[in-house]
């Protein structure tokens, strides 16, 4: 009885010390406290709020918006609530030359945040080609572009700290669902690019984050949820909302610790580690974890399926009764 | 000894009730997709996996359309499937990135009924020196066709007037469940076409229309010789971890998959535990791959950190051999080309 006990504490022990041995990349800390934060859609959101808490913490910040006007009430807003200036850019995402003339204008980058992002809850056969193409023009194409433009700076940087590269995804990205293929395209297009990114730049310190915020209250999601198929809303009621403020907190603390997956609240911890999949983990406790979990979550990922595809199958059949 | 056999018997019983459950539990439902006398429109088809894929559901009685952009080599393809089969495809000519040209194409062939989007392009390199260019038409010709193809046949597709189930498939790649260096923008595409065909299978279950994605790994085709060509010396150190396959046996594994309705099918056993390790929130109809994935993720996910440990490595020793030549190189003041 004893012996069985104590045969499991050591294999327990073996596994953490095994996996603190071979976790790639190595764990690392990424200040930003007086380093420079470019953050994309800075001018509302998540953005925003990423804008207004890294300068309370310290950082240079950077914002970059299309429209001139939000971006100067955004610093005025951070003025206001930090007394921190912080620097503004206009460039539209899509425009690989207009990002590349931001950036240079900017300086050097410590910690790069592809935040911008747009969306569209509709069924695909009710999408028009330019909406599915404009979200994955802007979430997608226009976080390649941006990447593009930072990483000469990047790799040539004088300071040798350790510096990030982050994309704002979403759980959408982690799972897709009724009414967001396209949006969900874009997000999972993220991590393809997030996990080979990391290969290439992890030889230059450079640290790459993928953030998994659930639905936010943005000012966007009032907007979307009124157009939101019902369908849509029935499904992704799953998981809960968060505030921007809270998102940004947890994006920035995961930006500094260096972690791959970033999630921001409990649901997203469950869909972390279910979805891990081949995915970098710089922490053997969370890679522990991930272990132990993976099954049981999985199991758990059946019984979301089961009630998603009834609802599908409860609605239609109400609708074809009406 | 109660508690042995109180042990013992739990451990016997638990797995067959988690087997049982799962049976129940298991959405969408499994299902069967006949190929046989109906019309299976494969893009791509004109060579590599798509040209085997025509042959064999030719060769298994299905009338088989294949688009392509060149005309020339779908006559070429035409000829080569008549050659080994006897029988005749229908070839139909458009860019996949122009929606009007795919909805025409669409509409001029009859109902379809299996879609295979195995269109793609694919070159390797360092997102640093690849042009913005290329990043786009990967991205475009990969995802968007697709969605281009998905609009162009869903109507068609949902107000069929043969009830029996149909499909669409998507070609992505096992770079589309594990981001590779040097596949940056090929990665981001084939990722991004699991998030399309998750949220799809949800929007048109109800019209027992079912999804499914095939992850092959480097197949022997036109395309792959033309890519490894160029390809960085990185990226074949670290794919290599993933044996090459012929065409004809990934349009075997492909065919059978969907005919079987499985969201994910893959190709050879790296591929099997791949798609353990990747399964995540994906649909999984067959009750006993949903069983061996609840009892193995754990493991696999240990060994998926495994396989990062060598390729971090891998990358770590490419780096240090290239800046030891590099200060070889400087100091005699030779131009040595490393490989």
């Amino acid at each position: 009885m004893f012996g069985a006990d104590l045969l499991i504490l050591t294999l327990i022990i073996l596994l953490l010390t095994s996996l603190k041995l071979i976790l790639q990349p190595h764990p690392t800390k990424i200040p930003i406290k007086s380093r420079h934060v470019f953050i994309t859609g800075g001018s509302s959101g998540i953005g925003l709020a990423l804008a207004r808490e890294a300068a309370a913490e310290g950082a240079r910040v950077t914002i970059l918006a299309r429209d001139m006007k939000k971006l100067e009430q955004a610093k005025a807003s951070i003025q206001v609530s930090t007394g921190t200036e912080v620097d503004i850019v206009s460039a539209d995402v899509r425009d690989f030359h207009a990002v590349k003339t931001a950036v240079e204008s900017a300086g050097e980058i410590d910690v790069l945040i592809c935040n911008h992002g747009t969306f569209l809850p509709y069924e695909v056969e009710n999408m028009e080609m330019k909406g599915i193409e404009d979200i994955i023009g802007v979430n997608l194409v226009g976080s390649f572009g941006l990447v593009k433009a930072a990483l000469v700076g990047m790799k040539k940087r004088k300071d040798r700290r350790p510096v990030s590269i982050a994309f704002m995804s979403s759980q959408l990205g982690q799972v897709g669902i009724y009414g967001y293929t396209a949006y969900s395209a874009s997000k999972f297009g993220l991590r393809g690019l997030a996990e080979a990114l990391q290969q290439e730049v992890i030889a230059d310190d450079i640290h790459v984050s993928l953030i998994f915020p659930p639905d936010t209250d943005p000012p966007g999601l009032a907007e979307e949820k009124k157009r939101r198929p019902q369908l849509t809303s029935i499904i992704t009621a799953s998981s809960g909302a968060m505030t921007a403020d809270e998102v940004a907190k947890k994006t920035l603390n995961g930006i500094k610790s260096g972690s791959f997956s970033i999630h921001c609240n409990f649901e997203g911890v469950l869909l972390s580690i279910v979805t891990a999949g081949m995915s970098p983990q710089r922490s053997y406790l969370m890679a522990f974890v991930e272990f132990i979990f993976s099954g049981v979550i999985r199991f758990v990922a059946f019984c979301f399926l089961w009630t998603w595809y009834r609802s599908i199958e409860k609605w239609h059949a109400k609708r074809k009764r009406a | 000894m109660a508690d042995i056999n109180l042990s013992f018997l739990t451990l016997c019983i638990l797995p067959i009730l988690l087997l049982l459950f799962l049976k129940l539990i298991i959405r969408p439902h499994p299902v069967t997709i006949p190929i046989k006398s109906r019309h299976v429109f494969i893009t791509g088809g004109s060579s590599g996996i798509g040209l085997a894929l025509a042959r064999q559901a030719a060769a298994e009685g299905a009338r088989v359309t294949i688009l392509a952009r060149n005309p020339n080599k779908l006559e070429e393809a035409k000829a080569s499937i008549r050659l080994s089969t006897g029988i005749d495809v229908t070839t139909v000519s458009a860019d996949v990135c122009d929606f009007d040209a795919v909805k025409t194409a669409v509409e001029s062939v009859d109902p379809i009924d299996v879609l295979v989007c195995n269109q793609g392009v694919f070159v390797a390199y360092e997102l640093e020196k690849q042009e913005i260019k290329e990043v786009r038409e990967m991205i475009d010709v990969n995802l968007v066709g697709s969605f281009n193809l998905v609009k162009a046949v869903l109507p068609g597709m949902k107000s069929r007037s043969d009830r029996k189930p149909v499909s669409i498939a998507f070609m992505s790649s096992q770079a589309g469940q594990v981001g590779i260096y040097g596949y940056t923008a090929y990665s981001a595409s084939k990722f991004g076409l699991r998030g399309l065909a998750e949220a799809l299978q949800q929007e048109v279950i109800a019209d027992d229309i079912h999804v499914s994605l095939i992850f092959p790994p480097d197949t022997d085709t036109p395309g792959f010789a033309e890519e490894n060509k160029k390809k960085p010396r990185l990226t074949s150190i670290i794919a290599g971890s993933s044996g090459a396959m012929q065409a004809d046996e990934v349009a075997k594994k492909t065919l059978n998959g969907i005919k079987s309705g499985s969201f994910i099918v893959p190709c050879n056993f790296e591929g099997f535990l791949l798609a353990i390790a990747t399964a995540g929130l994906s649909p999984q109809r067959s009750y006993l791959m949903a069983f061996v994935e609840v009892v193995s993720a754990g493991i696999l996910r240990i060994a998926g950190l495994c396989f990062q440990w060598t390729w971090y490595g891998s990358i770590e020793k490419w780096h240090a051999q290239k800046k030891y030549l590099d200060i070889c190189c400087s100091s005699t003041q030779e131009s040595c080309l490393m490989d």
